[in-house]
């Protein structure tokens, strides 16, 4: 059987098990473990959108969480059902007013998938000029400027209380998000990003990474590659916060700054930027561990510990292991399960 | 109360806030110039000087005691994060660095929190300023707080001192050697331990003047406190030319003269006395310059920033862009 | 390479270990923790308070005040006889974690009832999970009064609706001093922003005309900016509302005075918090704010008092702002209604809560209707003479704004 079908029954494969899992917990998971696994979902979208950018480019965006944000107020707008409209967000313009995409076709929110897939496409339009404007800068720059981005989506979200209530929580959103629309989204996301590394533009933005001047001596070009990377990975970071949004039932502008974007960094540099199956890993072993922390603070009182310890790590990981577990490298699951490396093995193993 | 007097006061108002800017801003410019760091635990160290001066006035210290010991312990507490957090970062991308101040800052909020909770402590506790700073001096219809005249006058002193020392010191020349290129410096057999320990030094040193200066107008201080300021000074820093100090300065200036006259300028057309101007000119003031355009003033302010950070990396003060083969 | 072994074996020991603690964070739970003995058969209720990050400054004091009320009613023989076991868990003010800890009360702990947090946000990532799981969620601090519309019926606050309180504020106002006023509030809190719109109603209503508005962001220190606008009115108004949170209060109102305002001040029960007002002090004079209480330590009911020197002792320190004592009534407000329910049916507790006649919160007397959650309560008008706290008045507004 040649390596390439391998690969792709081994990743169907994979979906099955996916699949299975999820069927499980939502026929007999309380419901406890079905949020705790769709925030490992969502976090996993965000986690694997930033590495596209961050890891891939080597570009560092702080303010991705700033197209959460907007995804989610989006998506949250359109699908809210009229009567919540007139109640909350009472001066609308009429179009808006009237427009409710919480349709379904049987059992499937269809009006959710739109408005989720509009409120993506829409905000991966806004990162295309934003991407224009500040994908010139280079070092930290990019972070502080993308960190400006961050601020403003916040301060226009408060402003712009007509549209998203300001200050006041945005709430009564329709909870239609469930571990099968995330883990959808994240296996698209996943897959996305993963052909984009392996192709010619994954390989010009790894190029242009490790030294842009030698890049662009061979005649790659940086602005076309790290925009695609920006662009894509604000669709799916808005997704995310799509999702977030029909889950969790309410928001404001506070919940998308700081503290969210600190938690999926260290999640990326746990992993290692620019690795796809290192950003799954460091998301569930971040996930995982701040979950288990959390309740030894509440049964020893020490609040406040779990978030030192995971500021130590990410400490930790910069001093001591910049490129987190699995560096650029993708986990190899012939290696995993103890194949000696043969030269049919060696063919699977990607640059 | 006279429109003109109405202005005078909102410069003066403008100053004021511009020299606490400044003053934060200015540690913040010292470490960028040398080690390229953003310090995001800039504002923790004010957080945590702002704390031992509460400890140290509430423990019946007088006032040059308490100072000193803030002082001291802030000093401390910076060359302990610049050894453990920043030295073995030598060398990484800038990027690295900025991380590593965010968990150092993490650090620092949450232990905070921790011990003054362990120790018996409320989560905010009153910061009573000590008699120089608080008040106002009034001359005619203008006001000025004690508080603005103290941070003018150190600020101006600060920028003196530290011109004087990276201009005519040995260490400060080193430091400035380091600032344009580390690697040279080092080759000229500067020991680079030392300059970026001291810069460190005088760093948390200033964090701790701001921290009180900043604690004492808010009047009360709790271990999340940091993060405003260090945002502000940051901006300061950057849209004045990040590693230049009088830059610095001047960004605080120009974000204390911006923020204030984003507050003074709408709702003007409210204030302006009867008869001061005809009815039109009134109403059109109402109409298009609203109470609420100072909402909008962070997001001003980074577009601003932005459009620095494009056209004058190096901020108004620095020199155009110089390419980096990094 | 091994490293990868040991990543997902880590991964996978956390998954576990994330599972152990479940079953023994009650019976693990030291003696501090809570206050029962932590035996099969008590009473389960739950505390959700974000006890890290921002809003734990007002969560903090309002989970010690609940934990107090909840260990001196076990001292004196618990609940329906048996002991409470008051289960808290922080939030850390995430709103994802805050809807884990929600479903972690309802189907781990198995609690009767959730109490806890003061801000909207929090409330409403909870709310949904516990209005599902059939149980009263009743909130210490927060103080919309829509809250009850968005989250549903099993929802009840604790606290007086803004809207009441900003009437009360604007009545006061209109009939101490004045039909023209000066509006200032903070707009990054909705707290805040809602109190100073429904002033802005109720004070309009009553015949008052607003002569400048202005706001500021929650982060400032620095009011000089709007100070000099009002200074430049042409006519000072007849008295200044100024919706500000706790931390800001003293700062505030110390830079008014000191800008040579005199004109009295009136604001919301963001201002009830004994620390600004010693720090600030020449400054507290001619101020007045609307709260649930006269709590003082020195004029205050003797129930307050009471409250006082028990949550000194226990803590070590006074108790920090309002919220104290709202998360200390609330507790004794849901097991009042527990012990007239005379069961743990989630059912019967809230007819009880509806039925709530005059409940002697520290707080203020509290009654709560079938279709009203949220609690009639008068509304005390605090005046500050010399820092003191002295009775204003107290207040039953007529005309409420509508939520």
């Amino acid at each position: 059987m040649s390596p390439g079908l391998r690969r792709v029954i081994a990743s169907l494969g994979i979906v099955a098990v996916l699949a299975v899992l999820l069927y499980w917990l939502s026929v007999y998971g309380s419901s406890f473990w079905q949020g705790l696994a769709i925030n490992l979902g969502m976090f996993l979208i965000l986690v694997v959108s930033l590495n596209l950018f961050n890891g891939f480019t080597g570009v560092f965006s702080l303010g991705h969480i700033g197209f959460m944000a907007l995804g989610a107020y989006v998506a949250a707008i359109l699908t809210l059902p009229i009567a919540s409209k007139q109640a909350y967000l009472p001066n609308l313009p009429g179009w808006l007013a009237g427009l409710s995409l919480d349709g379904m076709v049987g059992p499937f929110p269809v009006g959710f998938l739109f408005a989720t897939v509009i409120a993506a496409s829409l905000v991966a339009l806004l990162a295309f000029g934003v991407g224009l404007v500040l994908m010139r800068l280079s070092g930290h720059y990019v972070a502080v400027a993308t960190l400006g981005f961050l601020i403003i989506v916040r301060v226009t979200l408060f402003n712009a209380d007509t549209f998203t209530r300001g200050s006041r929580t945005f709430s009564n959103i329709t909870a239609y998000t469930d571990l099968w629309w995330v883990y959808g989204w994240a296996v698209l996301a996943i897959y996305v990003v993963w052909r984009l590394k392996f192709s010619a533009f994954g390989r010009a933005m790894a190029a242009q990474r490790e030294d842009r001047w030698a890049a662009q001596s061979v005649g790659i070009a940086t602005m076309p590659p790290r925009l695609l990377a920006f662009v894509v990975s604000a669709f799916f970071t808005a997704v995310a916060g799509a999702l977030y949004a029909h889950f969790i039932t309410s928001m404001s502008p506070n919940v998308f700054y700081f503290d969210l974007t600190f938690r999926v960094i260290t999640m990326l540099v746990l992993g290692g930027l620019g690795s796809v199956s290192g950003s799954i890993v460091g998301t569930v072993i971040i996930v995982g561990l701040a979950e288990a922390l959390r309740r030894i603070e509440d049964v020893t009182l020490f609040y406040g510990m779990s978030n030192i310890i995971i500021a130590v790590i990410l400490l930790f990981l910069i001093i001591f292991r910049r490129q987190g577990l699995l560096g650029q490298r993708e986990l190899n699951l012939a290696w995993l399960f103890g194949k000696s490396t043969s030269p049919s093995n060696k063919e699977n193993k990607q640059p | 109360m006279n429109l003109v007097y109405y202005f005078i006061q909102q410069i003066v108002n403008a100053v004021s806030a511009g020299s606490l800017y400044a003053v934060m801003a200015v540690g913040l410019a010292m470490v960028f110039g040398i080690l390229r760091l953003i310090n995001f635990a800039y504002g923790d160290q004010m957080m945590v000087a702002a704390y031992l001066a509460v400890f140290g006035l509430g423990a019946g210290l007088p006032l040059p005691v308490a100072l000193l010991l803030m002082v001291v312990g802030s000093i401390v507490l910076g060359l302990m994060m610049e050894r453990v957090a920043y030295r073995p970062l030598r060398g990484a991308p800038d990027v690295a660095l900025l991380l590593s101040s965010f968990a150092v800052g993490q650090i620092l909020q949450n232990s905070t929190l921790l011990a003054t909770r362990l120790a018996g402590l409320p989560i905010q506790m009153t910061f009573a300023a000590p008699d120089i700073l608080s008040g106002v001096l009034t001359f005619g219809p203008i006001t000025v707080a004690k508080l603005n005249i103290v941070s003018l006058v150190a600020g101006l002193v600060i920028l003196l001192l530290l011109t004087i020392f990276v201009t005519r010191t040995d260490l400060g020349l080193a430091m400035r050697a380091s600032a344009e290129d580390l690697t040279a410096a080092q080759l000229v057999g500067i020991n680079l331990n030392r300059v970026i320990a001291t810069a460190f030094a005088i760093s948390s040193a200033l964090a701790a003047v701001a921290g009180l200066l900043y604690a004492a107008q808010a009047g009360q201080i709790n271990p999340f406190m940091g993060f405003t300021p260090v945002i502000k000074a940051f901006i300061a820093a950057v849209i004045g030319g990040f590693g230049s100090l009088p830059g610095a300065v001047l960004g605080g200036y120009l974000l204390g003269g911006l923020e204030v006259l984003l507050t003074a300028i709408p709702g003007i057309g409210d204030i302006l006395p009867p008869g001061m101007a005809p009815p039109a000119v009134q109403q059109f003031l109402q109409t298009y310059l609203p109470g609420s355009l100072s909402s909008w003033r962070d997001a001003f302010v980074f577009i601003v920033l932005i459009a620095v950070l494009i056209f004058r990396p190096n901020g108004i003060l620095g020199g155009p862009q110089r390419e980096e083969m990094r | 390479m091994k490293v990868r072994i040991i990543a997902l074996l880590a991964v996978s020991v956390l998954l576990l270990a994330a599972c152990a603690p479940a079953g023994s964070s009650q019976t693990a739970a030291p003696a501090a923790e809570s206050a029962a003995a932590p035996a099969a058969d008590t009473i389960k209720i739950g505390g959700g308070f974000a006890l890290t990050g921002d809003e734990s400054v007002l969560d903090l004091p309002a989970a010690n005040g609940a934990k107090l009320a909840a260990k001196e009613i076990n001292a004196a023989g618990g609940a329906l006889g048996k002991p409470i076991d008051f289960i808290v868990h922080d939030s850390q003010y995430k709103m994802d974690v805050t809807a884990q800890t929600a479903k972690q009360f309802v189907e781990e702990d198995k609690v009767i009832g959730l109490i806890g947090y003061t801000d909207t946000d929090s409330v409403l990532a909870a709310g949904p999970t516990i209005q599902k799981a059939g149980i009263p969620f009743l909130t210490a601090g927060g103080t919309s009064p829509k809250i009850p519309a968005q989250v549903g019926d099993m929802m009840f606050l604790a606290a007086f609706g803004d809207n009441v309180q900003a009437a009360a504020g604007a009545e006061y106002g209109v009939n101490n001093f004045g039909k023209s006023a000066y509006l200032l509030y903070d707009k990054g809190v909705e707290y805040t922003t809602l109190l100073g719109d429904y002033f802005k109603t109720a004070f309009v209503d009553l015949g008052g005309t607003i002569v400048l508005e202005d706001s500021y962001d929650d982060d400032t220190t620095d009011f000089s900016a709007q100070i000099a606008k009002v200074k430049a009115l042409p006519e000072q108004p007849s008295f200044y509302y100024v919706a500000a949170m706790p931390y800001n209060v003293g700062t505030v109102v110390k830079q008014f005075r000191d800008a040579g305002l005199t004109g009295p001040i009136i604001g919301g029960d963001g201002y009830d918090d004994p620390s600004w007002i010693a720090a600030a002090g020449e400054a507290a004079n001619n101020v007045f704010f609307s709260t649930h209480a006269l709590n003082d330590a020195t004029a205050g009911s003797d129930a307050y008092k009471k409250f006082f020197a028990a949550y000194s002792t226990e803590y070590g320190h006074a108790p920090e702002n309002a919220f104290a004592a709202l998360g200390y009534d609330s507790v004794y407000l849901f097991v009042d209604a527990l012990e007239r329910a005379g069961s743990t049916d989630a059912q019967a507790i809230k007819k009880a809560l509806e039925e709530t006649k005059g409940f002697p919160g520290i707080t203020g007397a509290i009654t709560f209707t079938p279709d009203q959650h949220v609690p009639q309560k008068g509304v005390t008008i605090i005046a500050l003479k010399d820092g003191k706290y002295t009775l204003g008045a107290e207040i039953v507004p007529t005309k409420i704004p509508a939520p």
